[in-house]
């Protein structure tokens, strides 16, 4: 795993994407800093700076994470990552540590930014809510590194993971606002709920070449579903949106924004992370069965 | 020793290796030799660990596939048809990367690359990128890479192929060097070349072993290697002229 961690830390430095990539977020941070916190002599750095660059998260993350192993198995040298004595974790994992190490940069310059707010005269209690919001800004970039992984793994094209990263973190971040669109009631959960099942079954009756085990799995859902809709409907809306609001991967960070500690969020993005690096992995190994 | 048993290998729906068993003894140079899409890669890229056999069992070293993995692999080295290289780096970076990815102790490291680089003719070109390089030296640095390590079995997937023929005659001798000191496998299309190296050959046809033994067992009837092949195969062998005779 050290060695895939070197490795890959070195080749973002190899050519101009790593300076780019971290110019780029230091740049947009920076600009936000002067205006606001600076410029109007603004303590709060979370609400101010990080809170407004993460669109520019939607960017920076796909890019980052597009080549980690799309590039690889489009050039064959995970064949070599994969005749070697290293566990497919030990790849993946290995390659997460490089890019989460890359995402720190940015984030090592804005914690200068914080000390100069302290320095500048910002109280102690701002120092530490702007710490905490900083910490929870990079795990949170650490969860979408993670599914930016997960999406370069499922191709051997760079700019496909590259869209797909953008597409999938654009709709997280759009999730509070299209949530409302879902809110008409426990019909619209059947609905939608019938429709992910359906392509559920589809997936596990392609992949197991059966299609009575499709349909089968397919009626099972439906039959519990109805009967959730008919007696429990209120289960129905209340999972649907515990659902969607699982989605919307930016909101959390909102928590501290507002300068509260919050234990759940750092636990959500972790969870966040190391259920899509597992995903990773599963995916990979997968793909050695057929 | 590599024992195969029972090997089968699917695709989907299209059958790549068919219930294929053979064993690979020490310190010999083995040919598999067969048509395009006769399985040879599938076959080796099982025995390195790439891909996960549908059925059947396969035993590197005394380790069982998959489940002892990490052990079984760390014996072998691995060309693969495409050398799995990383143009952006220089070629000494290239191999201490390889070696520190087959575990090889960090005070080894540097011994290591070296003594790789000489074995493949490639001293003068280690501070040079891969990128720059010609495909007869990338070649070589996909084979020193499978040297690093010390494996005991050296697994190469169709060596030659692409090269010139002052690059073929070369690699051709470096295998035959490899051969004293270690277990070769490597795969072909091309007869003469297996004729040239190999001690054994492996005669595949659409995924099942047509005929084992040596060149003098195979070709005992009084018939060529070719017409051997032929008969077994019912394709034809892509005899590349002007290259064959480096002897």
């Amino acid at each position: 795993m050290r060695a895939i961690f070197k490795r890959e830390l070195r080749s973002y430095f190899h050519g101009m994407i790593g300076y780019v990539l971290t110019a780029f977020l230091v740049a947009a941070s920076g600009l936000y800093f002067m205006a606001l916190n600076l410029g109007y002599g603004m303590t709060d750095f979370s609400y101010y700076t990080l809170y407004r660059t993460i669109f520019i998260l939607l960017l920076y993350v796909p890019v980052l994470t597009m080549r980690s192993l799309a590039e690889e198995r489009r050039s064959r040298t995970d064949q070599l990552l994969l005749t070697s004595p290293v566990s497919v974790g030990g790849i993946v994992l290995g390659k997460f540590f490089a890019m989460c190490v890359l995402f720190a940069l940015p984030c090592l310059v804005d914690l200068g930014m914080i000390f100069i707010l302290w320095a500048l005269g910002g109280t102690m209690t701002a120092l530490i809510s702007n710490l905490a919001g900083l910490l929870c800004y990079y795990l949170m970039g650490c969860a979408a590194i993670a599914i930016g992984e997960f999406l370069s793994g499922l191709t051997e094209n760079q700019i496909i993971a590259a869209v797909m990263g953008f597409a999938v973190l654009l709709v997280a971040y759009m999730m509070p606002s299209l949530r409302s669109l879902f809110n008409a009631g426990s019909a619209v959960a059947l609905a939608v709920f019938t429709v992910l099942a359906g392509a559920a079954s589809l997936g596990a009756g392609l992949r197991t070449r059966s299609f009575i085990l499709g349909c089968l799995s397919f009626s099972a859902c439906c039959i519990g579903l109805c009967a959730l809709f008919l007696l429990r409907s209120s289960w129905l809306t209340e999972a649907f949106s515990g659902v969607l609001s699982a989605l919307c991967l930016f909101t959390p960070f909102e928590d501290f924004v507002n300068g509260s500690f919050s234990i759940p969020v750092l636990v959500y993005y972790l969870t966040v992370t190391v259920l899509f690096l597992f995903f990773t992995a599963q995916d990979m190994e997968r793909r050695r069965w057929n | 020793m590599i024992e195969v048993s029972h090997l089968t290998k699917k695709y989907g729906r299209n059958l790549a290796v068919d219930d294929l068993s053979f064993t690979v003894e020490d310190g010999q140079v083995y040919g598999l030799l067969g048509p395009n899409g006769a399985g040879k890669s599938t076959i080796m890229n099982i025995l390195t660990g790439y891909l996960s056999a549908t059925g059947g069992e396969v035993m590197v070293e005394g380790h069982p596939l998959p489940e002892e993995a990490d052990k079984a692999k760390a014996c072998i080295g691995y060309l693969p048809e495409q050398p799995p290289l990383y143009p952006e780096m220089t070629v000494e970076e290239y191999l201490s990367f390889a070696a520190e990815l087959k575990k090889v102790p960090k005070a080894e490291r540097a011994e290591q690359v070296k003594k790789a680089a000489r074995r493949t003719g490639l001293e003068k070109v280690l501070p040079r990128l891969i990128r720059s390089l010609s495909k007869g030296y990338r070649q070589r640095v996909g084979i020193a890479q499978a040297l690093l390590g010390s494996p005991k079995i050296i697994i190469l997937d169709e060596p030659t192929v692409g090269l010139d023929p002052a690059q073929v005659i070369e690699i051709r001798r470096l295998i035959r060097e490899l051969g004293r000191s270690h277990t070769v496998i490597l795969s072909s299309h091309i007869l003469s070349e297996v004729q040239a190296v190999c001690q054994r050959i492996l005669i595949l046809s659409e995924g099942h072993l047509a005929a084992a033994g040596t060149l003098e067992e195979l070709t005992a009837g009084g018939k060529t290697l070719e017409e051997v092949f032929l008969e077994l195969t019912g394709g034809t062998p892509e005899e590349e002229t002007g290259e064959g005779e480096d002897e």
